[in-house]
């Protein structure tokens, strides 16, 4: 499968997915900047193993990992969600509207003028209508 | 820029590059605060976090790139340097800070 056609209903769930993560991120790294700020006087608790950590210890590498992975998710996700571009030249916009539309485009008004009728069908099609109203009249 | 007779051989649909800069503009101002609310998780500072917000607005050109352009950015865009690489980078910048210092207070109490 092609990369850059990936179905657009992957967007919310792919989005919903990395705000979870996001927020757990936030929330692991909450919790261990308060670990770094308590300290063995103040806590009430007296720890059975004595662990020290630097005081300038930085964000474990899975909480960093988790955020940027999130944050590429949501990212794709919303990209993925947004709504289509719409071409800016008038040719390919207005190609675009007419095979979107069944052959009605912005030009439909020029192709509507007199000199374009298709006089054959039109008399075709009301000889046509004729005979379906005398087959009706005789039954 | 294209010329005036550029123009009139091929003539510029407005609403669809208004709709264009829309969804570019929507896009970037979604993401960043997304990344302020990354950079003050993983606690960036100062050039870090600009550095950061750049390489993320970059990252998000490319998918809009990919995604959505199709890789045919000039059939989408007037001057795609200015409308999709580098179209409101400014103006996110101002909702990047704001998460960024909020976020950064938030996890660092």
């Amino acid at each position: 499968m092609n990369l850059t056609n990936m179905p657009s209903y992957l967007s919310r769930p792919l989005t919903f997915l990395g705000l979870l993560l996001l927020s757990h991120a936030c929330y692991s790294a909450y919790e261990h900047s308060t670990l770094l700020t308590i300290s063995p006087q103040s806590s009430s608790l007296k720890p059975t193993a004595t662990f020290s950590l630097p005081p300038s210890a930085s964000l474990p590498l899975d909480i960093s990992l988790e955020t940027i992975l999130s944050v590429i998710m949501i990212c794709a996700g919303l990209v993925v969600g947004a709504e289509e571009l719409k071409p800016i030249t008038w040719r390919a916009w207005a190609g675009k509207v007419e095979r979107e539309n069944g052959g009605v485009g912005p030009f439909q008004g020029l192709e509507d003028r007199l000199g374009f009728v298709d006089i054959r069908a039109k008399r075709k099609e009301f000889a046509d209508w004729v005979r379906d109203q005398d087959s009706d009249g005789k039954r | 820029m294209p010329t005036e007779r550029e123009l009139a051989i091929s003539p510029i649909v407005q609403e669809s590059v208004q709709h264009n800069t829309r969804v570019v503009s929507n896009i970037r101002s979604l993401t960043a605060s997304l990344f302020g609310v990354a950079s003050g998780i993983l606690g960036l500072e100062s050039y870090a976090g600009f550095a950061f917000y750049l390489i993320g607005t970059f990252f998000v050109s490319v998918l809009i790139w990919a995604f959505l352009a199709k890789g045919k950015q000039g059939e989408y865009f007037q001057g795609p340097l200015s409308e999709l690489w580098a179209g409101d980078v400014l103006g996110g910048g101002m909702s990047f800070v704001l998460t960024w210092t909020l976020f950064y207070g938030l996890v660092r109490a």
